[in-house]
């Protein structure tokens, strides 16, 4: 105890140096970082109330005053609050920014569908203009109808086999019902053939995501209906027609469709086999144009040319339009159109890389311009004269050609697709008029079907890797590039594509186009031919009051005057 | 001649494409695929079109 007793200060002490020691190194360790300042409040739930002073939403006496500078209009006051009693929650306000983005991608495609749709009006009156006055009913009534044939078959089944198993399709909300894809296993690889979920849109697919594809999709097919109309023009049965609308948007416009754009093979050649992206169609200049110019090629084949259009030694005589005001307005209103056509093909103007939509329409915009560049200056060197429909050709041109790849370019590649199209259209005019001697009135195979390829092989080329559709495309990660940004394996994607346009999309053409020839008949009579269809097919003139002179003969007036 | 043609444009097409799994090197696949399409070309343009031109409605 005395031990104790002596030592119990010195005991004290030590343990009392140790304790402060101790407490200076533990201070020495935390003195690099600052003191913690006063704890954050956690995060609230996202099923809490928040607190919504600090937004300052005008109260209902300030909105009765009206907002004629609109900061009073769309405030935290707009947002839909799930539950009145609790207030707005952070979920709700979760929800609300999640349906804002879908809401402006269902608006964005939805009204870059109705101009796509207008651009119908701009095909029935170039078409209508660029034949002769004795055949405008006929061909504006072809240009009416195919709209109602198409979307009824696209209906019945045609969307299906395009889009039914392509899901998800992120910026609509996934539609995510269209995942059934038909695939087979052939060479050790996995060959998507047709969607087989949306026929009808009925069951599952009653979807709104669904149903704005499917308008979006429904009016680029029949953008390629009506270029066959325009070069089987003034000698087609409208039967024949009818028929053959209806299988183009059932099977023959899906199908191709589903091999680029609804999951199918050639959108998969990328990662199956290594070809850069797969096969890559912005808009559908292969799609759309493509397809539409080769069914052209194939039925006007079949058809054969109008009556005089060739002599018996085989020269081509020109046939001139009727109305040549109407068909440049047909070509700016199909101008104006292609605004919804490509840059609507984001499907949606929020995520997912979209805000491209200002470069997409740039480039559309540039294309148009120098396609019209390159036909005018072609004609006017070539022929003396600034040629006027082939002026509105070239235009359409230029634009058929950035279709493909509006989404992949610079300016300065749209501006050069364009123009090479421009001239592309006019040489094409005339191999397939004189050469071929395949008669088109419209021109409808060179402006779609040359420059379509022509669009589809660009993308091979000039497709710069600088955009970017939410990190990867067709499956395979990374921007798309051609073959002038360092990717040649793109360009062999882009020639199969081409490939199947001009080797399985004709020989099905031609061949569902000689059935039909063999059971109804395509072409009309000689002699309703050099009457006119108007009254043989639909039973009423165009231009009830104009002399129409059947060809070879004169009118009275001009008799007299001799 | 037109099934000629025809089968011309179909095997035109599918040579490039049945030819896809037997070989990586892009330069192959490139020159399949141009001689697939002018095999096509071929076919359509000249075989199949001649086929019809021999008949042509300005020769009679």
């Amino acid at each position: 105890m005395k031990l104790w007793g002596q030592n119990k200060i010195s005991w004290l002490l030590t343990v009392t140096c140790l304790l402060v020691l101790c407490g200076l190194g533990a201070l020495a360790q935390t003195q690099p970082t600052p003191p913690p300042a006063a704890a954050a409040p956690p995060p609230p739930s996202t099923d809490s109330p928040l607190d919504l002073k600090p937004a300052a939403a005008p109260s209902s006496d300030d909105l009765a005053k009206g907002d004629p500078g609109g900061t009073k209009t769309g405030t935290a006051n707009d947002v839909i609050v799930s539950d009145t009693k609790k207030g707005m929650t952070l979920a709700d306000v979760i929800n609300q920014a999640g349906q804002n983005r879908i809401a402006i991608n269902f608006t964005w495609t939805l009204v870059t569908g109705f101009l796509v749709m207008f651009m119908q009006a701009g095909f029935a009156i170039v078409e209508t203009g660029l034949c002769r006055a004795k055949n405008a009913n006929h061909t504006m009534m072809m240009n009416f109808m195919v709209y109602g044939f198409g979307l009824f078959a696209f209906w019945v089944c045609g969307f299906a086999i395009q889009m039914g198993g392509g899901a998800p399709y992120t910026t609509l909300g996934g539609a995510s019902s269209l995942n059934a894809e038909h695939v087979i296993t052939f060479l050790g690889k996995p060959w998507g053939l047709f969607g087989t979920h949306g026929f009808f849109l009925s069951g599952i697919t009653y979807d709104v995501g669904v149903m704005v594809l499917f308008l979006f999709q429904m009016v680029f097919m029949d953008t390629a209906l009506t270029i066959v109309t325009g070069s089987c023009a003034e000698r087609w049965k409208y039967v024949a027609f009818a028929v053959s609308s209806v299988f183009m948007g059932a099977i023959t416009y899906p199908l191709f469709a589903n091999w680029a754009w609804g999951g199918g093979w050639l959108s998969q050649l990328g990662a199956n086999f290594n070809l850069g992206h797969g096969y890559c169609d912005f808009a559908g200049s292969g799609v759309v144009h493509g397809v539409g110019g080769i069914t052209a090629l194939a039925l006007s084949m079949i058809i054969g040319p109008r009556l005089g259009k060739y002599t018996r030694e085989g020269k081509p005589n020109a046939i001139p339009g009727h109305d040549i005001v109407i068909v440049l307005t047909g070509c700016f209103i199909l101008a104006f159109g292609w605004f919804g056509f490509n840059p609507g093909s984001t499907l949606g103007a929020s995520g997912n890389g979209a805000l491209r939509i200002g470069s997409i329409a740039v480039n559309t915009m540039l294309a148009g311009c120098t396609g019209s560049f390159g036909a005018i200056l072609y004609m006017w060197i070539r022929y003396g004269k600034p040629d006027a429909s082939m002026s509105g050709n070239g235009l359409l041109a230029g634009l058929v050609a950035i279709t493909a790849p509006s989404g992949f370019v610079s300016t300065v590649g749209s501006a050069i697709i364009g123009i090479i199209a421009g001239v592309l259209v006019c040489v094409s005019v005339e191999f397939v008029d004189r050469v071929l001697k395949v008669d088109d009135p419209v021109g409808a195979i060179s402006v779609h079907g040359t420059n379509g390829l022509w669009g589809v092989l660009s993308v091979g080329l000039f497709a710069d890797g600088t955009s970017n559709y939410g990190g990867s495309w067709n499956g395979v990660s990374g921007s798309v590039r051609g073959l002038f940004y360092g990717d040649a394996s793109q360009l062999v994607a882009q020639l199969i594509g081409i490939g199947t346009l001009v080797g399985g999309i004709f020989t099905l053409s031609y061949g569902a186009g000689w059935i039909m020839d063999v059971i109804i008949g395509q072409r009309a009579s000689a002699a309703d031919e050099l009457e006119g269809l108007d009254i043989p097919e639909m039973g009423a003139l165009c231009y009830p009051e104009f002399v129409l002179k059947p060809e070879g003969l004169r009118v009275p007036s001009e008799v007299a005057a001799d | 001649m037109k099934i000629v043609g025809i089968l011309m444009a179909l095997v035109g097409w599918l040579l490039p494409v049945m030819s896809l799994p037997y070989t990586q090197s892009v330069a192959a696949r490139f020159v399949l695929a141009v001689v697939g399409l002018i095999i096509s070309l071929v076919g359509i343009l000249g075989v199949l079109n001649q086929a019809h031109l021999k008949h042509a409605i300005w020769k009679s």
